[in-house]
């Protein structure tokens, strides 16, 4: 909201005296930053971030009274003496409780215009005079007082008018020429052909004020703040009348307003006034707050005096009287947002300054609680795969229909995790899968010009189910492109399937998951988290012991079939050795070469020997000897 | 003497020292050898056999010539053998020579993603103060998003507007805030509290507004709140943590600030700033020269969000502090676009989060 400087200044006189950065110093320690400061129509002006509760502060007189109470100045008083009220000389119906209270006033207009300075004024705040006295009038009003009022063409309406619940169906053009279709639940000003605005927010194109108007109605009510709002969000229609009212306007202002209003047409547009009245009276005053002292030290952070809550308190407009160890407040007409102790004990602590709460730690009650094995294990994942090369994205949960059944799982419908009100179709589903959106990082990747694409990510995917998305955290991986090649010693290569699966078991996964091609030469797979392998639980792993003897290393050159099994071959030689001193078996180098008889490959395989004593040559000779004839039984042999 | 040999074997002997001085490594070597004084076949050979048939008295000559000719070879090829030996011991002490200048081979390197590893330094940060991490779904009820946390029925997050709602499941919603796992935790603790004698913890995760996608808005991002639940808590205690955690975050030397503001879960409510970490308060791009910098919101939990948990607020109360990871990430990195954070391009990544 913009504040003109020396519009605050005519409401608050001390501000006048401070330095643009301290008036943005102060207003921020109350809780309205500045988000930037404008020089227009040869004025200062104010661009204030008000809080969506504090609806009181929404005007030059508003903001008036903060500064006010925060410097203990007094306010300038509101200048012109009441109207007079009389009979009424057009009949008004209040027949909601959603309006209790209606001030009105009836004028004929004179000759005259808006002032240069109001329309000034109005420039400053980006708000166009239009040149109608009645109509700028009430926009100057707006942003000085705070409380929004409305000028009907009086010629305009017909019969008596009602404050009424609209009929639903009924139809309402309002001032920004749009043709409405109310619903029952909308609170309208009506006159006998219907409505002529919606109340709080917009009034008609019908009773409009132009240049040929030459009497007005003056409105100045006050509405329920949740009637406005709804009103409001059910036609998108958001004014500055209805954040006002929406946020809760004083109601002990709609007389005032009123006055301000009548004097104001009187000086701009020589008008004068036929009669002015008020229909109903004010709401309910809501009943005293009690705030325990307990309340203002805890929320101080310290003890404070008693005397310091009471004194600021009444400095911000509230009546309070003292019980022993409790302030008895009532908050003033204009704080809808005063409403328990604890909304109290914060306005105390809000003139005095945050910037005085003590800084303590917390006392600690007992030993802090273990983090969670799962979450624990998420990290623990994620540094491995780091570690391994790899690097971890973080995707969207939401992706096309498309994208998601290229991978999801049968089983899982996407209606089930469907949204109602997508950005877009593209993002529509709570993925089932996270290999699309990690395939589409990949390509993008590769897109970029990537040699070698490692990509993993650890994210909820979702399940449908009939309580709902059914959640588990995942772990998805990609691995494609060409390996090695940017060193001497590694020659380049593309990435193979079988590259996925070595990791799966670099993870210590029991079962290998099912290794997805996601295009040329990208490979995926995916597992719930749960699948993995706990980590973390112990802080000093269990011994194992090993032996201090030296271990053997034998290599067996085998010629094989080139539709050989690995897994059949080794197993078959892990069965015939001794499970406790064998340590390793692998296949340290393959070799396909034309020299090689037809159909056959290289292995290399190395077998390493460990006890708990010192191995003789001939026993490992002999346990070779009986690797090899089981190599051969498959149909190995020994290369020459 | 040569009239005692062939001429095929006098030819030879003037071809040998050429042959000879040709062969460039000890297969070649071998291969000469073979042909000269090889067992069968060779040049020397062959004049064995004509030792065998030639006249008697010629017998004694020629031998002495055939003799010669194969001491001739022979020891030419031991010269040329012990050169070409000393040669590849040459060439292998040269290649046994490893240059230290060469590039090593480096492993691979990954990396964490910069958004991850800001809310696990968070949860670093805050495990000393014995606070935890509390998870909870990202497809929530509107109890959970709004109700528990004194969010209003007419509040402007709540309407669809701002919020993604599930089709077939219109009271599920995605969390606008990771505060439904206060709520869920609250309500979880509350029987237990007062043995437990309170509870504290993080709730970092994903959050969801229905935001459109461009540098600094992002329908999908993530929030770290904090919550602390005991006796007697109060702003002082709020202060406190936040000075330490800060600190440690951005440094030693850095200052909070505090400054009213409203949430609908707290009261009272504030805004925090820090002293700008980049230029140490001396006013920056990033603090807009004003030396501050807005990190997070916090304030009392409201005693609605405790007594809809059922919990006391008379006997129990504490504070609850939340702030946008990608912001803060944005801000300590100067990365200038919220969607490089969700691109994933390894570039990005690699330059944003090696390994601690």
């Amino acid at each position: 909201m913009w504040i003109e400087r020396k519009a605050l200044a005519a409401e608050i006189p001390a501000a006048a005296a401070l330095e643009t950065r301290q008036l943005c110093e102060l207003l921020a320690a109350l809780g309205f930053p500045v988000d930037g400061v404008a020089a227009r129509e040869g004025a200062e002006v104010l661009d204030v971030d008000i809080t969506a509760n504090r609806g009181d502060a929404m005007s030059h007189r508003g903001m008036a009274r903060e500064v006010a109470a925060k410097l203990q100045q007094p306010l300038a008083p509101l200048a012109p003496p009441p109207v007079t009220e009389g009979a009424p000389r057009v009949q008004v119906r209040l027949e909601s409780p959603a309006c209790p209270l209606y001030a009105t006033a009836l004028l004929s207009l004179g000759e005259g215009t808006t002032p240069l300075e109001t329309q000034a004024f109005l420039r400053a705040l980006e708000a166009s005079p239009k040149h109608l006295p009645a109509v700028d009038a009430s926009n100057d009003l707006l942003h000085r007082y705070g409380h929004p009022t409305h000028a009907f063409d009086a010629d305009r309406i017909r019969g008596a008018v009602s404050i009424r619940q609209a009929k639903a169906g009924e139809a309402l053009v309002t001032l920004d020429g749009v043709a409405r279709t109310l619903a029952a639940e909308d609170l309208v000003i009506a006159d006998e052909a219907g409505p002529i605005a919606l109340a709080g927010v917009m009034g008609g194109e019908g009773t409009k004020v132009t240049e040929s108007t030459r009497r007005v109605l003056l409105e100045s009510a006050w509405f329920e703040p949740k009637s406005v709002k709804a009103t409001a969000r059910r036609h998108s229609l958001h004014t500055d009348a209805s954040h006002r009212f929406g946020r809760g306007a004083d109601p002990a202002m709609a007389a005032v307003a009123r006055d301000l209003l009548v004097h104001r047409l009187q000086s701009w547009a020589g008008a004068t006034l036929e009669g002015a009245w008020t229909v109903g009276g004010l709401p309910p005053v809501p009943a005293p707050v009690s705030v325990p002292e307990t309340l203002l030290t805890r929320v101080a952070g310290e003890a404070r005096p008693l005397a310091e809550g009471v004194e600021a308190l009444r400095r911000l407009g509230c009546a309070v009287e003292t019980q022993p160890g409790t302030l008895v407040v009532q908050p003033p007409s204009w704080r809808h947002d005063l409403a328990i102790p604890e909304d109290l004990a914060e306005e105390v602590l809000r003139l005095r300054g945050y910037e005085h709460i003590p800084s303590v730690l917390p006392p600690l009650e007992g030993p802090p609680l273990p983090l969670a094995a799962e979450y624990l294990q998420r990290q623990a994942v994620a540094r491995r795969l780091a570690h391994l090369g790899f690097h971890q994205t973080v995707t969207y949960g939401f992706i096309s229909p498309d994208a998601d059944a290229a991978f999801a799982v049968a089983g899982n419908p996407a209606e089930g995790r469907t949204l109602l009100n997508p950005l877009g179709q593209e993002y529509s589903v709570m993925r089932g899968t996270l290999l699309s959106s990690l395939r589409s990082a990949a390509e993008q990747n590769l897109r970029q010009g990537a040699r070698e694409i490692r990509l993993f990510e650890l994210a909820p995917t979702y399940t449908s189910g009939p309580q709902g998305p059914a959640e588990q955290f995942t772990l998805g991986l990609v691995w494609g492109g060409t390996l090695g090649g940017e060193d001497y010693l590694n020659p380049a290569r593309p990435v193979r399937e079988a590259d996925l699966s070595g990791m799966a078991r670099d993870l210590g996964l029991a079962r290998l998951p099912e290794v997805r091609a996601l295009g040329e030469g990208l490979f995926g797979f995916e597992l719930p988290v749960a699948d993995l392998p706990q980590a973390g639980a112990r802080i000093i792993p269990t011994f194992r012991a090993f032996s201090r003897f030296p271990s053997v290393e034998r290599d067996l050159s085998l010629l094989v079939d080139l539709g050989q099994s690995h897994e059949t071959l080794t197993a078959a030689m892990r069965a015939v050795l001794p499970a406790g001193i064998l340590q390793d078996l692998r296949c340290v180098d393959v070799f396909r070469h034309k020299s090689l008889p037809e159909g056959s490959q290289a292995w290399l395989m190395r077998l390493r020997f460990q006890a708990d004593r010192t191995l003789v040559g001939d026993e490992v000779d002999g346990w070779v000897a009986s690797a090899l004839a089981a190599a051969e039984a498959l149909g190995a042999k020994l290369r020459a | 003497m040569d009239h005692l040999l062939p001429t095929e074997i006098i030819e030879a002997g003037r071809a040998f020292p050429e042959a000879l001085a040709a062969c460039g490594d000890l297969d070649a070597l071998l291969r000469l050898k073979g042909a000269y004084v090889g067992r069968d076949g060779s040049h020397a050979a062959r004049l064995m056999e004509l030792l065998k048939t030639a006249p008697k008295e010629q017998k004694r000559d020629l031998g002495a010539a055939i003799n010669g000719l194969k001491q001739q070879w022979e020891e030419g090829l031991k010269v040329r053998q012990a050169e070409l030996e000393a040669a590849k011991k040459h060439l292998n002490a040269l290649a046994d020579r490893w240059d230290p200048s060469l590039p090593p081979p480096v492993p691979a390197r990954g990396a964490l993603h910069p958004l991850n590893r800001l809310m696990d330094r968070l949860v670093e940060v805050f495990r000393p103060l014995g606070f935890h991490v509390e998870e909870g779904p990202e497809v929530e009820t509107e109890a959970h998003n709004f109700d528990g946390l004194n969010i209003p029925e007419d509040h402007p997050a709540k309407a669809s507007s701002d919020t993604f709602y599930l089709a077939a499941h219109p009271a599920l919603l995605l969390r606008t805030h990771t505060s439904p796992v206060q709520v869920r935790t609250l309500l979880r603790v509350a029987p237990q509290l007062a043995a437990g004698g309170g509870i504290r913890f993080l709730a970092p995760g994903r959050v969801y507004r229905k935001d459109e996608i461009d540098p600094t808005h992002s329908p999908m991002f993530h929030q770290v709140e904090g919550m602390l639940v005991g006796r007697g808590i109060g702003m002082q205690h709020l202060k406190g943590t936040l000075e330490y955690a800060l600190r440690a975050l951005f440094g030693p030397h850095t200052e909070i600030r505090l400054r009213p503001s409203y949430f609908p879960f707290v009261e009272p409510g504030c805004e925090v700033d820090v002293s700008c970490p980049l230029c140490e308060a001396k006013g920056c791009r990033v603090c807009k020269g004003s030396g501050w910098v807005e990190i997070l919101g916090a304030g009392l939990i409201h005693p609605n969000v405790l007594r809809y948990a059922g919990i006391d607020p008379a006997e129990w109360s504490g504070w609850a502090f939340g702030m946008g990871v990608e912001r803060m990430a944005m801000m300590l990195s100067q990365t200038p676009d919220l969607r490089l954070f969700f691109e994933n391009d390894q570039r990005f990544l690699n330059t944003m989060g090696g390994l601690d």
